[in-house]
């Protein structure tokens, strides 16, 4: 059994696992009530991985800004520019340039144009201090092998009085260490 | 999963990287099941999980936490 982990070596094969993924996945669309998946361009729903919903408890605002860590398909983004239309916007944040050039097109789809998305690290938020009113994550920061790391950042780039929703998932209870050290598990 | 923190760290991380009015807002059981939705969960992962994990607990082997907070 491997021990992955070096953290390197993790991100590496987080990497890897969700550059790989055939798609449609439509994973977790079943999290999303019809409003929200109607306010989504055809096809895109068949692009979520995520693990909740945080966009829903975001309460968000006309006229604010958002970050989505790791948006992946650009789900959540697209549902934060909607709510945040007019005056605010919303920024998709991700490490894989395939996920990214496809939450463009759902958000061009979409025809939004408060939206923008971002190359970089969640653990390295490429953003100046004090420039977001809200981040959400939905699933990510399980992911990151740096997690104290993303933590200051996400505070670093919010503003006085922003807010946070994270979700994501919790592991509590004790799971076997065959399971724990499994490589896929570290992606999923 | 691997890298899932605990719900009581995922709570003291936000607190001390300064956010304040930490709550979770959601709370929902994740089984094997759930696993299975999700491509990155490779067919080996997902056997040993079932083989591993008792039965009576194959429908909670996580928690989905959604948690909210704010800057002062």
């Amino acid at each position: 059994m491997r021990d992955l982990m070096h953290k390197a070596e993790i991100q590496q094969l987080v990497r890897d696992a969700y550059a790989a993924i055939q798609f449609p996945a439509a994973a977790g669309a079943v999290l999303y009530s019809r409003e929200q998946l109607g306010q989504l361009p055809p096809g895109a729903h068949e692009w979520s991985l995520g693990v909740g919903n945080p966009v829903a408890w975001a309460a968000l605002r006309p006229g604010e800004v958002v970050l989505d860590l790791g948006c992946g398909g650009g789900i959540d983004t697209i549902l934060a520019a909607r709510a945040v239309h007019p005056g605010g916007r919303a920024v998709g944040l991700d490490l894989l340039p395939e996920m990214l050039q496809r939450a463009g097109e759902h958000a061009a789809d979409a025809g939004l144009d408060n939206v923008e998305f971002i190359e970089g690290e969640m653990e390295a938020i490429p953003l100046p201090d004090a420039t977001v009113d809200v981040v959400v994550s939905n699933g990510v920061v399980n992911l990151s092998a740096r997690k104290t790391r993303v933590f200051h950042e996400l505070a670093r780039v919010l503003r006085s009085g922003g807010r946070t929703s994270l979700t994501d998932v919790i592991v509590d209870d004790h799971l076997p260490t065959e399971i724990l050290t499994h490589p896929s598990a570290w992606a999923g | 999963m691997s890298g899932a923190l605990a719900e009581r760290v995922f709570v003291e991380k936000l607190g001390r990287v300064g956010l304040r009015d930490v709550t979770v807002v959601e709370r929902r059981s994740w089984g094997i099941d759930d696993c299975a939705r999700y491509p990155l969960f490779d067919s080996e992962l997902l056997r040993l999980m079932r083989r591993l994990v008792p039965p009576a607990a194959h429908d909670r082997v996580a928690t989905v936490v959604t948690f909210t907070a704010r800057k002062p």
